[in-house]
């Protein structure tokens, strides 16, 4: 049974179609790139999996079960804007996963926190934009997820931190789990995927083994990125 | 795990709340003081002591409402609740916790009026002159209607806490409803609030008639009805109302549940 199984996946925001007829099947331990320009559907996806998103039609299931209370307890989230509540410190925050996380690992967020110089008991609220990613991100890959959702992880900040975030993901993701990582920036992130899938208008334009595909193809997934959605 | 989103719930409203009631207790002490001095020289210090108070009270009765609003609004349909709806908690203990954490600040809301009527009375001078003609009150008032209706003025607490319930739930329920809406979410709550109110009021006249057929004589003159007709005879009124009541908190409770686990949509 794969990680993830999406079959006839649709959902419309009225008469716009977000995703139409996705039908994806993803396996543990890889690293996956979810490609695509804004608005190919890259986002509605990933609400779909954590269960933020009800699909007009067609079927999710994380190990064999649809998005609910029982997956949420193997999803890690990252998502695409600051949704933890800014009024608290980073080891509040950490209180906050350990308190309804049973797969965080406490000292495994402090240590990472630590690493990047951010301080424990500054609020939320008063970090820099990039901090902000840093410090969910690092409360993220602290668990030991079986399927990690992260959403534009590298959207907002610098390239030395690009680096930093890229590294953390490496390094600390659960082996038996799935990293998806949906982002437009390919170049940056091209060296980390295993697996790449092409999103355009909804639908999967291209799915396949990274290397596979720079092989087969001759250029690499940037190249052929900008050549599949030239505008 | 309703214990835990409890545990960040009350103090994420009360962070806002708390300082709210300390400038309430400040303004309560000015009014007693201002209030020593009224009808004297110092007049002037007495009427802006009271339009102080009346200003800091409105704006912890408006802060209240507004908070439990937004907080039910951000951590259920706005930013937080990308996190808040990814924790493994079933959707019943999210509903319960924002209504248990409202109604909790409701009661607290109420209990500082309590102590803001106490300070003035204390600071006033007047708390002594006050408090032992309302423990004579009190006692006239027992020894007139009889113990036993201690009992009913217990239902009509536990019956306005119920119905404090019905009131943050009805508010949940139209917030959500309001959600499903493409554009002007905050409109389409209103219409949504205005809507179940007017349902409600119709289940409310359906069981008014149903007292009539009864003889249990009209709801909305409870106090009327309770000082004419036996204690047995409000037992059975009190039943009623706590049925009706726990109905409305239920239906309002599924409303939530179903718009949020089968139409969820976070933009």
């Amino acid at each position: 049974m794969a990680r993830i199984e999406i079959s006839e996946l649709s959902k419309d925001f009225g008469s716009i179609m977000a995703l139409d007829g996705v039908t994806l099947s993803l396996d543990k331990g890889c690293i996956v790139g979810l490609l695509g320009p804004n608005g190919s559907g890259k986002t509605t996806l990933i609400k779909i999996l954590n269960g933020l998103l009800v699909p007009t039609s067609g079927t999710v299931e994380i190990n064999g079960i649809e998005p609910g209370v029982e997956t949420k307890k193997k999803v890690a989230y990252l998502p695409d804007r600051n949704a933890l509540p800014d009024y608290m410190t980073s080891d509040q925050l950490v209180e906050l996963y350990s308190d309804f996380f049973y797969d965080f690992d406490a000292a495994k967020a402090e240590a990472m926190i630590d690493d990047l110089g951010i301080d424990r008991n500054q609020v939320m609220q008063k970090m820099s934009k990039g901090t902000k990613e840093k410090l969910q991100l690092c409360l993220v890959m602290a668990r030991q997820a079986d399927v990690y959702l992260l959403d534009e992880p590298i959207g907002g900040v610098d390239p030395a931190t690009r680096d930093y975030i890229l590294k953390t993901i490496i390094s600390n993701y659960n082996e038996d789990g799935i990293v998806i990582i949906s982002t437009h920036l390919i170049s940056d992130i091209e060296s980390v995927l295993d697996n790449v899938i092409f999103l355009k208008e909804g639908r999967v334009v291209l799915e396949g083994a990274a290397d596979d595909i720079r092989e087969k193809e001759g250029k690499s997934i940037d190249e052929l990125f900008r050549e599949v959605f030239r505008c | 795990m309703l214990g835990k989103l409890l545990k960040y719930e009350i103090p994420a409203i009360g962070r806002k709340l708390l300082p709210l009631y300390g400038a309430w207790a400040a303004a309560s002490i000015f009014l007693g003081i201002g209030l020593r001095g009224f009808d004297s020289e110092s007049d002037l210090f007495s009427v802006l002591t009271i339009l102080l108070y009346v200003a800091v009270t409105v704006a912890v009765i408006v802060m209240s409402v507004i908070l439990i609003v937004q907080r039910y609004r951000n951590s259920m349909l706005g930013d937080e609740a990308y996190f808040n709806m990814v924790l493994p908690v079933s959707m019943n203990e999210h509903i319960a916790n924002k209504g248990l954490s409202a109604l909790i600040w409701m009661t607290v809301s109420t209990l500082a009026s309590l102590v803001s009527i106490f300070l003035i009375l204390l600071c006033s001078g007047s708390l002594f002159d006050v408090f032992p003609e309302f423990i004579k009150g009190i006692r006239e008032i027992i020894a007139e209607v009889g113990a036993h209706w201690i009992i009913v003025l217990i239902e009509l607490i536990l019956l306005s806490i119920l119905s404090s319930a019905k009131s943050i739930l009805a508010i949940y329920a139209a917030i959500t409803i309001g959600h499903q809406a493409k554009d002007h979410k905050t409109l389409a709550s209103i219409g949504a609030y205005i809507a179940l109110g007017m349902a409600e009021s119709t289940v409310g006249n359906i069981f008014m008639r149903l007292g009539w057929m009864f003889n249990f004589g009209r709801f909305d003159n409870l106090i009327e009805f309770l000082s004419t007709h036996e204690f047995m005879t409000s037992q059975i009124l009190m039943l009623v109302l706590f049925l009706v009541s726990i109905g409305l908190v239920a239906a309002y409770f599924f409303i939530c549940k179903y718009f949020l686990e089968k139409k969820l949509n976070l933009a």
